[in-house]
Parts: structure tokens; C-alpha cells; sequence
């Protein structure tokens, strides 16, 4: 049975089995559960005893029972790490309200909680093994949401230069598209070279949710190693954050953030962002005379072709609280960008005229709704397609080097390939997501992820290339149906399948007479279909103390540009490239405790361990101007994270958190070889295996005034050094390593009152270290960036 | 846009050139053979995408084993090929398009391999030493048809001069529409002169390397240091000398050049040459191929031909053969010739497979009678010396974790 099928019929049974218990009579009850501090407490259970009436309460705490019998009945309330509640309501009239107030089971820590871990901590209660960070500490800051991650235990940021720059995101060694990244919970994969993580600001975000190892299914898609959720403020209200900042090499970043919800409803949201740099910052390279050819070893310079800019504008308007639509917007993300292309894969190509370009055009529409048909059934629905184009400009024949200098060839040619080339991915995504609880303990959930993409490209330098008339087209969807028990407020599990279809229409060219140039193409229609399941669980051992496990059996599909190439990301297609499989375990324990009343302590340990057939990895085309992903035969990680964060009432907060892993190449015959392979054994090259960061915030409060107030903080990165090429071949003398990094950076940010205006001061990179990534590719200099940001929220409620 | 001012510039490079000149005797850093001794560097490619070959060291190489284990130079970048001369070796680097840098490396007085200068080059196919320097040529297969030739000081490592040839004109193609042009199989230094063999290839897809003209002999004669074309030499006996990246004319002790032709040039993938795999010779000081020497290789060996081939010494060559016979294919086999008394045996003692040999880039013995060459076999990979007059291949070092891909040998 095909998948649209198959959610058909799941579908169906669904709704004609719900519809069933439809009366249309009662008592409205709703309710809004929130902890002590006013916090809400999201996707708690609530039962009404004696009826079969239960239900989850949604991200903002809330819920809802439609026709309830007027008369006495118990209300119990729970959700894990809070303990239960229970009370008796009446309930009379056409509609009552409950509020809802939980205790945190961390009684000892209510006054003392660790700073930074309130608002999350829900989050990090989840069975899955998930990260969240509360983007709001960091709305004062000049980061974009990739800076952001790159302090969270177990992930890595890399970025192949300064802003804009492109960039891949690894957890526990996972990398790239092994990580699929989500904007409230809809995939990012379309989304375009305007409205990427490495240029989003963080204001945009309310929190960013890091899930390591296995992804829940309401976030839908093949994520193998993990997944970022990045959730936005979607709560009623009135807003404006507006701010700007400005620094080193000509940076200067501008984000305003809007919404506004009427009492009826209707609600209106605006998100625009603009980023301008020269990227211009000092790079230590070898750099040849034009005339001898001679390399200047260790030549201090500045990179002269690296502008960047973009801007991106993202309008929502809808309508929200209303019964038929818990939320429904209709939305337009309009985006561009063009960047100079500095570099080839590789430092040692340089250029000075080509550029990339690009722009996104793309509708949205979410669609919530609660208690659809029956109480209890929730069903969302995303969907979007991007318009947008893409286009690398390569036409002047010369050849730069490191001083900007340059030899102009004649005739036509360029810098690295003659190219006009501009494609359109005609991308798009839909989601569907059906949650339905049942009693107190039990939920079910569907999830479907479609995804199309149809690459159409010419370039009007060659505008009878048959090359670019060769079909690129791909459609993956994926399926996904899970089952949760809640046994009491300690223990919470889940179980879930997934069917993993992609069918990719591709030609593979050939040469018909073995003569070099020639060629010819056959088309390939490749369908594959794979079924992957897991399970979660978590377990409080003591009010403190929990335990997280969780298994998954998965796949992790090929992108489009992984097979078809990225000519903007000098990223080279692969059309050979198949999907990855994974059996991964992850094992976590989380623990705090505090002191003396005023110091808080969080411990958190996570154990990874992971056997990948087809492991999917990135390394040098055969001339490395561009950048290939492969299939390694097999490859097993084990990795350790773990993070010790204290805090001193709420003056003093400090955390370290360190990475190892340990990714092992376990291929030991290579296709085609009867011997064993020279890199069995070996550690994965060009991925860092050991890295950490270190920070600590002192705040002030009442500075200069009362309600103003002023923190300092340190935040230093430690990646140690690791080699570029397999590290068991050649001697370690003189072995291409990517050296050990420290950055440092400094931040102060003083806010004034309450928060409505605040301006912060950064240093980043203050020692002015060389940092490299992967491949080798240099990091900015020691920056400087000042930022002023207003803000102003007015809740619904 | 900055734009250098060329003339300081010049001047200046010509300055230190000449400067360097005078003292290029108390200049020599490290590596000149004072201490007698030589080493073999052994280049071995581990098959790993995107990564080049590791460059490993010995003593000796009739005996023991080596292994890339641990051991060795990891050199960047990928594809690599290489040249030895004034006691360096030179290290290209193959970037298809993109600027290739060229790494040279000696030996300091301890014997262990250093590199000791990088610079910038384009990707060429053909390099050759002259000299004292080392010339290198760029050669367009299709679209625009000027190649450019490098001159590089291989002392310092540097540009010296850049010489462009249309490589299209050099054939007389005056039609703009003829893709057809000359491409340059090597440069071999002859007497006081540079011999640019070359084939006559279409130039365009699809058959870019395929030609109409199979069964004739060129050689381009330039000049040097001017690199300026005095004329170019036909024969019709057999058909190009060498072949794509390959070298097929060599000059002996006594200063005569011997042209090496496989016959396999092709028209649309297959073999379209009517004339024998050969040897021709162009006599000491003479520009003309001496029509009184004709050593017909495939009718000596019962019909194969010549896939690539390596100076031993006295006019003893080692023959790397196509397997299959009147063919461009078939598994390789090695052969020895001797061009004066036009002889020609197989190589005895040698695995019965082999995937492959080093026939581009190995030496001669000490004493001058064998090769001494990289053998790849599916069973392993053996470093073997093969004498040039009996024809008896020796096996020596055994080299692990990798195939080797060059053997060359330094002083200090």
C-alpha cells in the first residue's frame, strides 16, 4: 500500500471512529495549568474522574472539555517533574474556567533554581534526550540562532567563514542534513539560502530545542542524529522587538519582530531581518606572487571578497482561540541574499569576482485545531512551497591571489567554471500531525512529512546544454505513528514506527563511445521504502534524579542537494548516494540539587552510541574545489556529553559542558577490495571529537537605577585539534591537522526598564586566535559588535 | 579592483634572479649530497578520495617492507605527479582548472625528507626538466586552443617566464570553425633544444581525442631558454610518440633521441592507426628523423604495443605493453628493449597479474644495468628492479597500505 494510502485509511479510521462519541450539549470547562511562578506547563494530562473525558494541554498550558454534565467532578491533573492535582469543581452554566496551579517536585530548588533552566526545563523533561535553550537570555545578543546552538553540550557549529557564510550544524557527530532543523516544527529544508540558521537572529526565537540521538515524531522527517526545533513566540499578544547592532568589518544586522492579537482573534505577525557584512577580517594565508608564482608563507590579510548581505521578510495573518481554528495563518516569507564567493573549498583558491545569489519566495499555511470532531484529537497542519532561485555568476577569466592582485586571462572563462547558471528547486513541504489522548495515560499520534522538490536550471552561457535539461527531482515522505504511556507522573514512555519513502527521478550520463567528452544520458527512477521504530523512556529514580533511554532503529534519506549538488555551496552532487540506516541507543541522567539555600547545582549526562551502515559524511571531491557527501560502509560512535552548570542566587551562573565522541570507521572490506581496508578502525576525519565550553554571567541588579540592570559575561570555546585527512596514515610529522581552538568572548549587556531597552556590548574572538573549521577554512578575527534592542510585550491574558 | 603594477615588479624578479644566479653556489640550504649517500622516496596512494599520495623513505629497497602505517609525509591537496631534478623533488599538484601549487622537497644532511618551498602553477600536462629548470606546459584538449608554457627555476622555485603557443596554428588550422589541433604529449630536453612531440587531436566533443591523422609522426622543436618554435618534424612510419600525459622520446649518452610510438591513436574510441608500435631516432645534432633507423616493437614482440616507457640506460628501455595484441588494452606487461641492437624480451619472474606499474615515474640502479619500478599486483604491492639486459625482474621491498604510484631517489 502507497503511503498516501495508507494515511488515508488511517485517517479515515480515525475520524469515523471519533466522530462516534459526538454529543453537542454541556458545560464548556477550560483551563490554563501553570507552575508556581506563573510558568504554563505544556502537553500536561488532564482527567475529569469518572468520565471518559482526559485530554493534553496544549504548548501554552491550556485545554479545553466541550460538553461536560453540569453537576460535581474531580479534575486530576499531571505532568512529569510537577507532582498531581486534584480538586473538586462545579460545574454549572454554559462554561467554567479552572486554573490549574502545579508544584514543582523540585520543592528544595524552588528558591534556588538554576538561572537559565526555568522556562526550558519542561522541555528537558521530556523521555527524549532534548536540549532546550531559552533563546529569550540571548535576545540581547548579537548571535544568529547557529552561534547560539554552538554552546549547547554535544553540538557543533561550523561555518566556512564569517556572516552568512555557509555552515552545518553536528550533534554527537552527526552532521550536515543528519541533523534536520525545524521552525516550529516544520522543516527547514526549502526554506532557501535567505532564511537560513546561520542568518536568522535569535530575537526570532523563543526557545531552541536540541534533541540528541532520537527525535520525537511530531517532528516529522528523517532526522538520524538529531534535531533542532526552533520554537517562535506563538502565544497570544502584543509585541515589538526591534533592534539593531553594528561592529567589526562592517557588520551591521537589523531585526524587528511585531505581532498583534485582538480580542477577536484576529492576529497579525511580522518578522523582518536584514544582515550586511564585509566580512572583511584578517585570515593568516600563504599567498603566491602573481609573476613568480612564489608563496609567501604566513601572510597576515585581510579577505577582500566576501560581502554579504541579505534580507528577509517573514508576514503571517490569521486568526486565533476560535473552535473551528485553535490557529490558522496564512503567511509569505520573502527573502534575498548575494554573497561574494571568497574561497573554494579550500583556501588555496581564491577569488575576487564570483559571486552567489539567491531570494525566497514562499507561501505558508499552518493550520491548528483542538478537540477536532471529538475531545481530546488534535490535528496540525503545515504546508509551503519556495518559489525562490538560486544562481552562482562566475564570468571573469582571472586568476586572484591573497592581495587582491590578479592576472586577467584571455577570452571567456571565469574563476572556477564559467557560470550563469540559476535553478529553481520548486520545494516544498506538508505536514500533517494528528495527536489523540486516551484516558489518563494513553496518546496516539500521527505524523506525515511530504516533501517535493523538482530542481529546473539553465544557464544562458550555454543555453543549449543538455546537461541542465536532465530531470532532478525528488519526493520523500515520510509516515510515522507513535503511541505514548504516561504510567503516573515519574514514568513516561513512548513507542513509534516510521515508513521512510523517497523516489528520486535522476539521469546518470555516460559515455556511449568511452571517447573523452562524450556522453549520453539514461534516466533512473529509484524508489526505495525502509521502516524504522524506536521507543522512549524516562524515569525520575528520586524527585532529582532521572533517567532517559531511548532506542530507534532509523533511516536518514539523501537530500536533494546532496544528490543533485549545491554549485552555490560548492557542494557536488552524488547521485549514487543511498539512504543512511542507524540503530542508535541513547542512555541520559539529569540530576540537581542545591545548598545552603543560595547555590544551585544541574548535572547532566547523556551516552551515545550508534552503528551507522551507509553513514553519510562529507569529505573532498577528487580535485577539492568542491565538497562530495559518500556513503561509508559502516561506522560506529560512541560518545559521552555532559554539562555541570551552578548558580549563586540569582547573581552568579556558570556551566561547562564537554563533548567527546569517538566515530569509528568499521568498514573493513571496501567495495572492490579483497583486503582489509588501510582506514578500518580509524577515526572519521575532519569532524572534531572533543570539544567543550565554558561560561559564566555575574549580573547587577539596580544599576545606576532602580530596574536597570547589567550582567558580564565570559563565554570561551574549546574544540580540540583533529586531522583533516584519516589519522592513521603518514607520520605525525607534518600530518594536515585542524589545530586546537580556544575563542574567547566577552559580552556586557545592560537593560533598562525592565527590559524594555537594553544594549549589549560584545568582544568576540578577544585573543584574536586563528580558528579554523572543518576543511580548514579560517574563522573571523577578534570582532566588536554593539547592539541596541527595544522590546515591548503586552499578554492576551 | 587592484591590479599589480607589473614593472617594478619585473624588475625586481629579475633582479633577485640575476642576483641568485651569481650566488646559487653558497645558496644551497640543506640538501647536495655532501655526505655521499641517496634514499629512495617511495609515493604511495592509499586510494582515499580526496586525498593525495603519502610520500615515504628508504634506504633500501631491495629487501624488507614499508608501510603508510604512521609513516610517512602527508602531502595536501590530491592528485599529484612528479619530478626529480637537481636533486629535488617536485611534487605537482593536478587541479583540473584551479591553480596547482608545485611542493618541492630535498633532503637535509639527517636524510629526512623536508619540503622546502611551495609556489603557484597552473595545472599542467606536461613537465620536463631543461636545463636547470624545469619546463612546464599547459595544454587545452578543447574550446580555446592557446597553450601556455612555463619556465620554472628549479632552483629557487619560481616563474621565470611564460611562453604562449596556439596550439591549433602550430598545425596550420586556419579555420576558425576546426577545433583540430596539436596536443603535446611531453617535452624532452635534446641537445641545446626542447622536442615537443605531439598528436593532432579533433579538439571537440565527443571524439576530443580522437584524430584523423593515426598514422603520422610530429615533433615540435623549440628553442631554449626562448621556447621559440624553429620548426616542426614529420614522420609517416608509425604514428605519435608517448601519449596523453606521457613521455615518448628520450635522448641517450651519446646525445641521440629515440621517439617511443604505441600506434594507438583513435577515432572514435577505437585504435585507428595502420602503422606498427615502433621506435624512431633523430640523431645527435640533427632536426630530422633518421629515416635509416626503423625498430618495429609490435612486429618484435608478436604484436603489441607500447603502452609507456622508461629510460634504463645505454639504450635500454623498460616497456610497460598493452595485454592484448594490434590493441589499446588487456592487462599490462613489462618488456625490455635495447634500441641499438633492436631487441626486444618480456620481463621474466614477475607476478602473473598486474594491476599496474610505475612505469612514468622510476629510476635507474646505481650501476646503471636495471629499473627499478613500483609493481601493484591484486596480491600485494612489491617495489622490483629489472635488468635491462636479461630481462630478470628481482622482488624487493614489499609496500604496505597503498599502491605505489612513483619511485624516485635523492642525495645528501
Amino acid at each position: 500500500m502507497s503511503t498516501p494510502k495508507i494515511l488515508f485509511f488511517i485517517s479515515f479510521f480515525f475520524f469515523s471512529f471519533l466522530s462516534f462519541s459526538q454529543q453537542n450539549q454541556g458545560v464548556t470547562v477550560t483551563g490554563q495549568v501553570v507552575e508556581k511562578s506563573g510558568q504554563t506547563v505544556p502537553f500536561a494530562t488532564v482527567v475529569l474522574e469518572k468520565t471518559d473525558l482526559s485530554i493534553i494541554s496544549d504548548e501554552n498550558g491550556k485545554f479545553i472539555f466541550k460538553n461536560v454534565k453540569p453537576g460535581k467532578h474531580t479534575i486530576k491533573v499531571s505532568a512529569i517533574g510537577f507532582s498531581g492535582f486534584k480538586k473538586s469543581i462545579e460545574v454549572s452554566g454554559t462554561s467554567v474556567n479552572i486554573p490549574v496551579q502545579l508544584d514543582s517536585e523540585l520543592q528544595e530548588l524552588e528558591n534556588v533554581s538554576v538561572i537559565g533552566r526555568s522556562a526550558v526545563d519542561k522541555i528537558n523533561k521530556q523521555a527524549y534526550n532534548v536540549t532546550a535553550v531559552d533563546a529569550k537570555k540571548l535576545h540581547n545578543s548579537t548571535l544568529d540562532l547557529a552561534h547560539a546552538l554552538d554552546r549547547v553540550s554535544g553540538v557543533r557549529f561550523r561555518e566556512a567563514g564569517g556572516v552568512g557564510s555557509r555552515s552545518e550544524l553536528s550533534i554527537n557527530g552527526f552532521s550536515g542534513n543528519q541533523i534536520k532543523i525545524f521552525i516550529d516544527g516544520v522543516p527547514m529544508d526549502n526554506f532557501g539560502s535567505s532564511f537560513q540558521i546561520n542568518n536568522i537572529p535569535i530575537n526570532l526565537a523563543d526557545r531552541v530545542e536540541v534533541y540528541k540521538g532520537v527525535v520525537p515524531i511530531w517532528l516529522g522527517g528523517d532526522a538520524l542524529g538529531g534535531a533542532v526545533n526552533i520554537v517562535t513566540n506563538n502565544k497570544p499578544r502584543t509585541y515589538v522587538d526591534a533592534s539593531y547592532s553594528f561592529g567589526s568589518f562592517n557588520t551591521f544586522k537589523t531585526a524587528i519582530n511585531a505581532g498583534y492579537t485582538s480580542k477577536s482573534g484576529f492576529t497579525t505577525e511580522i518578522n523582518a531581518f536584514q544582515n550586511y557584512s564585509d566580512n572583511n577580517y584578517w585570515v593568516n594565508v600563504e599567498t603566491n606572487d602573481l609573476e613568480t608564482g612564489k608563496y609567501y608563507p604566513e601572510t597576515r590579510v585581510r579577505r577582500f571578497h566576501d560581502n554579504y548581505q541579505n534580507e528577509t521578510v517573514i508576514f503571517n495573518i490569521g486568526i486565533t482561540g476560535k473552535k473551528y481554528a485553535d490557529k490558522l495563518m496564512i503567511g509569505f516569507t520573502a527573502g534575498q541574499n548575494k554573497a561574494d564567493i571568497q574561497t573554494g573549498a579550500r583556501m588555496v583558491s581564491v577569488f575576487g569576482e564570483r559571486y552567489r545569489r539567491g531570494n525566497t519566495l514562499m507561501p505558508t499555511l499552518k493550520y491548528q485545531v483542538k478537540d477536532l470532531f471529538t475531545k481530546g484529537l488534535n490535528i496540525d497542519v503545515t504546508g509551503n512551497f519556495n518559489f525562490g532561485y538560486e544562481q552562482t555568476v562566475d564570468t571573469v577569466n582571472r586568476r586572484y591571489n591573497w592581495f587582491g592582485q590578479y592576472t586577467q586571462n584571455a577570452g571567456p572563462g571565469g574563476e572556477a567554471g564559467r557560470s550563469l547558471y540559476k535553478f529553481k528547486n520548486n520545494n516544498g513541504i506538508a505536514t500533517f500531525n494528528a495527536t489523540y489522548a486516551i484516558g489518563e495515560h494513553h496518546s496516539l499520534l500521527i505524523n506525515n512529512t511530504f516533501n517535493t522538490f523538482d530542481r529546473k536550471g539553465s544557464d544562458e552561457l550555454y543555453p543549449e546544454s543538455v546537461t541542465y535539461q536532465q530531470p532532478e527531482k525528488l519526493q520523500k515522505n515520510i509516515l510515522a505513528a507513535g503511541y505514548k504511556f504516561d504510567y503516573n507522573e515519574k514514568w513516561s514512555t513512548s513507542l513509534f514506527l516510521k515508513n521512510y519513502d523517497l523516489n528520486t527521478t535522476l539521469t546518470r550520463s555516460y559515455n556511449p563511445s568511452g571517447n573523452w567528452g562524450d556522453v549520453a544520458y539514461m534516466e533512473l527512477n529509484n524508489k526505495t521504502s525502509s521502516l524504522g521504530y524506536g521507543g522512549a523512556s524516562s524515569y525520575y529514580l528520586k524527585q532529582n534524579l532521572q533517567v532517559k533511554a531511548s532506542y530507534e532503529k532509523t533511516y536518514r534519506l539523501p537530500t536533494p542537494n546532496e544528490i543533485f549538488g549545491d554549485p552555490n555551496d560548492n557542494l557536488q552532487g552524488n547521485n549514487g548516494l543511498k539512504p543512511e540506516s542507524s540503530n542508535n541507543i541513547n542512555l541520559g541522567f539529569s540530576y540537581q540539587t542545591s545548598f545552603n539555600d543560595v547555590n544551585a547545582l544541574t548535572f547532566d549526562v547523556n551516552g551515545i552510541y550508534r552503528n551507522a551502515t551507509d553513514f553519510i559524511r562529507t569529505e573532498f571531491n577528487n580535485n577539492q574545489n568542491k565538497t562530495v557527501t559518500v556513503n561509508q560502509g559502516s561506522v560506529k560512535t560512541k560518545g559521552i556529553d555532559g554539562e555541570i552548570r551552578y548558580s549563586y542566587k540569582k547573581r552568579f551562573t556558570s556551566g561547562l559542558n564537554m563533548t567527546y565522541q569517538d566515530i569509528r570507521n568499521m568498514t573493513k572490506y571496501e567495495p572492490e577490495q579483497n583486503y582489509v581496508s588501510y582506514y578500518y578502525k580509524d577515526r572519521v576525519p575532519n569532524i572534531p571529537y572533543l570539544f567543550g565550553n565554558l561560561d559564566g554571567t555575574v549580573f547587577f541588579n539596580d544599576v545606576f537605577k532602580k530596574g536597570n540592570n547589567l550582567s558580564v559575561g565570559y563565554n570561551l570555546l574549546y574544540v580540540h585539534a583533529y586531522y583533516l585527512y584519516w589519522p592513521s596514515r603518514g607520520g605525525s610529522n607534518g600530518k594536515h591537522d585542524i589545530p586546537t581552538q580556544l575563542k574567547h568572548d566577552l559580552n556586557l549587556v545592560y537593560t533598562m526598564a525592565d527590559g524594555k531597552y537594553n544594549i549589549a556590548l560584545e568582544c568576540q574572538n578577544l585573543l584574536d586566535n586563528e580558528l579554523v573549521d572543518n576543511f580548514s577554512l579560517q574563522k573571523p578575527s577578534r570582532a566588536f559588535y554593539l547592539k541596541f534592542r527595544y522590546f515591548f510585550n503586552k499578554s492576551n491574558k | 579592483m587592484k591590479t599589480i603594477s607589473k614593472l617594478p615588479l619585473l624588475l625586481a624578479a629579475f633582479a633577485f634572479t640575476f642576483t641568485s644566479c651569481e650566488s646559487s653556489d653558497d645558496k644551497n640550504e640543506g640538501a647536495s649530497g655532501e655526505t655521499g649517500k641517496s634514499k629512495y622516496i617511495i609515493t604511495v596512494s592509499t586510494g582515499a578520495t580526496g586525498v593525495a599520495d603519502y610520500l615515504l623513505t628508504a634506504d633500501d629497497v631491495t629487501k624488507g617492507s614499508i608501510t603508510t602505517a604512521g609513516n610517512g609525509l602527508e602531502q595536501d591537496g590530491t592528485y599529484r605527479y612528479y619530478l626529480s631534478t637537481q636533486n629535488k623533488f617536485f611534487s605537482f599538484l593536478y587541479g583540473q582548472g584551479n591553480p596547482g601549487a608545485v611542493t618541492t622537497y630535498s633532503l637535509t644532511a639527517n636524510g629526512d625528507l623536508t619540503k622546502t618551498s611551495n609556489f603557484q602553477a597552473e595545472t599542467v600536462q606536461v613537465f620536463a626538466p631543461v636545463n636547470k629548470d624545469i619546463v612546464m606546459v599547459k595544454v587545452p584538449r578543447s574550446g580555446a586552443s592557446i597553450s601556455y608554457m612555463y619556465k620554472v627555476d628549479a632552483e629557487q622555485s619560481v616563474l621565470t617566464g611564460t611562453v604562449s603557443q596556439d596550439t591549433r596554428l602550430l598545425i596550420g588550422n586556419k579555420n576558425p570553425d576546426l577545433a583540430e589541433r596539436a596536443h603535446f604529449t611531453w617535452a624532452t630536453q635534446v641537445g641545446d633544444k626542447v622536442f615537443m612531440p605531439y598528436m593532432k587531436i579533433n579538439g571537440i566533443a565527443p571524439d576530443t581525442f580522437g584524430t584523423r591523422h593515426a598514422d603520422s609522426t610530429w615533433v615540435a622543436v623549440y628553442s631554449y631558454p626562448d621556447l621559440k618554435l624553429e620548426k616542426v618534424i614529420k614522420d609517416d612510419r608509425t604514428s605519435y610518440l608517448g601519449a596523453y600525459f606521457t613521455n615518448g622520446l628520450f635522448q641517450d649518452e651519446k646525445g641521440d633521441a629515440y621517439g617511443f610510438s604505441g600506434a594507438i591513436g583513435t577515432a572514435n574510441g577505437v585504435v585507428a592507426s595502420t602503422k606498427p608500435s615502433a621506435v624512431v631516432k633523430i640523431a645527435k645534432g640533427t632536426t630530422e628523423f633518421d629515416k635509416s633507423y626503423f625498430f618495429n616493437v609490435q612486429e618484435k614482440s608478436g604484436g603489441y604495443k607500447i603502452s609507456s616507457t622508461s629510460y634504463i640506460s645505454n639504450g635500454k628501455f623498460l616497456l610497460l605493453m598493452y595485454g592484448t595484441p594490434g590493441t589499446n588494452s588487456g592487462t599490462v606487461r613489462l618488456a625490455v628493449a635495447d634500441v641499438y641492437n633492436q631487441t626486444f624480451k618480456w620481463v621474466i619472474g614477475m607476478p602473473a597479474l598486474l594491476s599496474n606499474a610505475t612505469t612514468r615515474y622510476n629510476i635507474t640502479t646505481e650501476d646503471g644495468n636495471s629499473a627499478v619500478l613500483g609493481i601493484n599486483t591484486p596480491d600485494g604491492n612489491w617495489i622490483y628492479t629489472i635488468n635491462g639486459t636479461t630481462a630478470v625482474a628481482t622482488q624487493g621491498m614489499k609496500v604496505e597500505g597503498g599502491q605505489i604510484t612513483a619511485i624516485q631517489k635523492l642525495k645528501y
